[in-house]
């Protein structure tokens, strides 16, 4: 719980930081839908070299990337409990009694592990190195030719870019109401299954309140500022593509391509 | 016996960017029975120092005594929920912890997670709700319905009542109107001379600590700068300034005083002593 780091921005000066957050959202998008290509082991490792490469340029640290994978790996040992269970192809890896575990269970399992790292590790890419602000106007000019057909693309943009700005302040409020609750006496680890519900209970219930308090006074605070959604609105910041981005775009484009290929024909 | 810090360091986000050295090398002995003021600015690690108190969280390096208890670095968080009930911590902000349905049940909440039976929890809560001054027609409320002085109360009698032995609060009284203050603060005064129990406040109300507490602790960049009494701290207005504090209004008089020919000396508590000494110099001329 300490340091969640998935979504995060880290202030960084790197020449991915410096790019065109267009670039970068259309450039993980290509990775992304690459990714669900069935491309094998050699796609993976051609997708994670080239991701690897971004992370290297935007001076992230593998920890960095490894504390967001964290919390998935409870949901990941679940799936290999699943998959040894149900899986029942492939060599028999070993026995014990009348269970036997075989290798599709465990490669299967390792196949989905790699995709959640990859997918992990191209979306820290973007929220790591795009403040939410870019983030923000990236969004809005790519939907803005969907205006015509009524997408809302300004809302959407707001909206998305208010939801990733709560986020490190959720988590702190929860450590706040947390260590508020354990001070109380209140055990989040042990406990009968009672006292765990109570116990979780005290903290969702003021996390709530805290969250539509925060929710009102942003809506307030934006009102009293003027703001209006529907009304047209200058810009301070204009996004401009130059060659580094095109090259990104690019990039990830012939990975998207390449994947499909290895995919269909291999 | 005393509540000690020994070379106790703290670190927000070790390892990430973010990474912080809010303590640095504490070393604090407080003594029980009496009230200690904690101030300094803002961002110089009194929050962070008082969460050590009730192992909240745990030093880097060095170790904590409290209660016949040390807390470090490699403490195993289970032994301590005995310690949470003995050291009784109200944050900064304690009104967005309320959860409960009605006001008595919240502050119930607190001694039935140290296994205090319901009514016992209930007789507990109803004591601790009348010291700081919520009225009967309130406890069925829902903590939600209180203005936010009042949420403020609630969530300190939350903490009263599971009848710690340490008392630590985190600017407990700010935002509270200047009746409410006074009121807390002759509240935890009287905790302390009635209940004898030890008490820590973070403040930065220089009133308050002249007033009410008996010895001072200045925090600045997560160092202990000054521990000493608060008569002592406030002797001479100079060392007041020198640490960027405004010292209370009566020792600014009393030096303004001095500074235009007066000769006022020895422990000025409040107006009607320093009235009675200007008094006494008017009249000897
Ligand atoms: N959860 C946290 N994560 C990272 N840094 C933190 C965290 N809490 C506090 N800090 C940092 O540690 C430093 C000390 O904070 P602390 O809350 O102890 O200050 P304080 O003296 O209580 O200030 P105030 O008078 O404003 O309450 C600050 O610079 C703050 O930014
Ligand atoms: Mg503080």
């Amino acid at each position: 719980m300490g340091n969640i780091t998935l979504g995060r921005y880290i202030p960084m000066d790197s020449p991915i930081h410096r790019m065109d957050p267009r670039a970068k959202i259309i450039a993980m998008l290509f990775v992304l839908i690459a990714i669900f290509f069935r491309a094998g082991w050699i796609g993976y490792g051609v997708i994670f070299v080239a991701v690897s490469i971004v992370i290297i340029l935007a001076k992230l640290k593998p920890s960095f990337i490894w504390r967001a994978m964290k919390p998935m790996l409870f949901m990941l040992t679940f799936l290999l409990i699943i998959n040894a269970l149900v899986i029942k192809t492939g060599n028999v890896l070993f026995t014990i009694g009348s269970f036997s575990l075989y290798s599709d269970a465990v490669l299967s399992t390792l196949y989905i592990a790699v995709r959640l790292l990859l997918m992990i590790m191209i979306t820290t890419c973007l929220t790591a190195t795009t403040k939410p602000l870019d983030m923000t106007l990236g969004i809005e000019d790519l939907l803005k030719p969907f205006t015509k057909i009524k997408v809302p693309a300004h809302e959407i943009a707001m909206l998305i870019s208010i939801a990733l700005r709560f986020i490190p302040d959720l988590i702190e409020e929860t450590q706040r109401i947390m260590k508020a609750q354990e001070s109380r006496g209140v055990d989040l680890k042990e406990g009968k299954l009672k006292e765990k519900i109570m116990a979780i209970l005290s903290l969702i219930v003021p996390l709530f309140v805290s969250a539509f308090q925060r929710a009102e006074d942003l809506a307030n605070a934006m009102e009293a500022r003027g703001y209006a959604p529907g009304e047209k609105r200058t810009r301070y910041r204009i996004l401009k593509m130059h060659g580094r981005d095109y090259l990104l775009m690019f990039g990830a484009l012939c990975i998207l391509i390449g994947m499909i290929g290895i995919a269909k024909f291999l | 016996m005393q509540i000690s810090f020994q070379h106790v360091s703290y670190i927000y986000n070790e390892g990430t960017p973010y990474e912080y050295q809010a303590l640095n090398d504490v070393n604090l002995d407080i003594q029980e029975g009496k009230i200690t003021a904690i101030i300094g600015q803002t961002g110089s690690g009194k929050s962070t120092l008082v969460q050590h108190l009730n192992a909240l969280l745990l030093p880097k390096t060095g170790e904590i005594h409290i209660l016949d208890r040390v807390i470090k670095a490699s403490e195993n968080p289970k032994q301590l929920k005995a310690l949470r009930g003995d050291v009784g911590l109200v944050f900064q902000f304690p009104e967005y912890q309320l959860f409960e349905e009605t006001v008595l049940k919240d502050v119930a909440f607190g001694p039935k997670n140290f296994n205090v039976s319901e009514k016992d929890a209930i007789k507990r809560a109803k004591e601790a709700l009348q010291m700081v001054g919520i009225k009967e027609d309130s406890y069925e409320k829902s903590p939600l319905e209180l203005s936010g002085g009042q949420k403020r109360r609630v969530a300190i009698a939350g903490i009263l009542a599971m009848d710690p032995k340490v008392l630590v609060l985190d600017e407990p009284t700010a935002g509270l109107d200047p009746v409410g203050t006074k009121e807390m603060m002759q509240l935890f005064k009287k905790l302390n001379s009635d209940y004898n129990k030890t008490i820590l406040i973070v403040t930065h109300d220089m009133e308050q600590v002249f007033k009410y507490c008996d010895n001072v602790v200045v925090m600045q960049d997560g160092s202990v700068k000054v521990h000493t009494s608060v008569d002592e701290f406030f002797r001479d207005a100079e060392s007041c300034e020198e640490l960027n504090i405004l010292p209370p209004a009566v020792i600014r008089m009393k030096k303004m005083l001095n500074e235009n020919g007066f000769h006022i000396e020895g422990e000025i508590k409040d107006i009607t002593a320093l009235a009675k000494a200007i008094a006494k110099e008017v009249k000897h001329g």
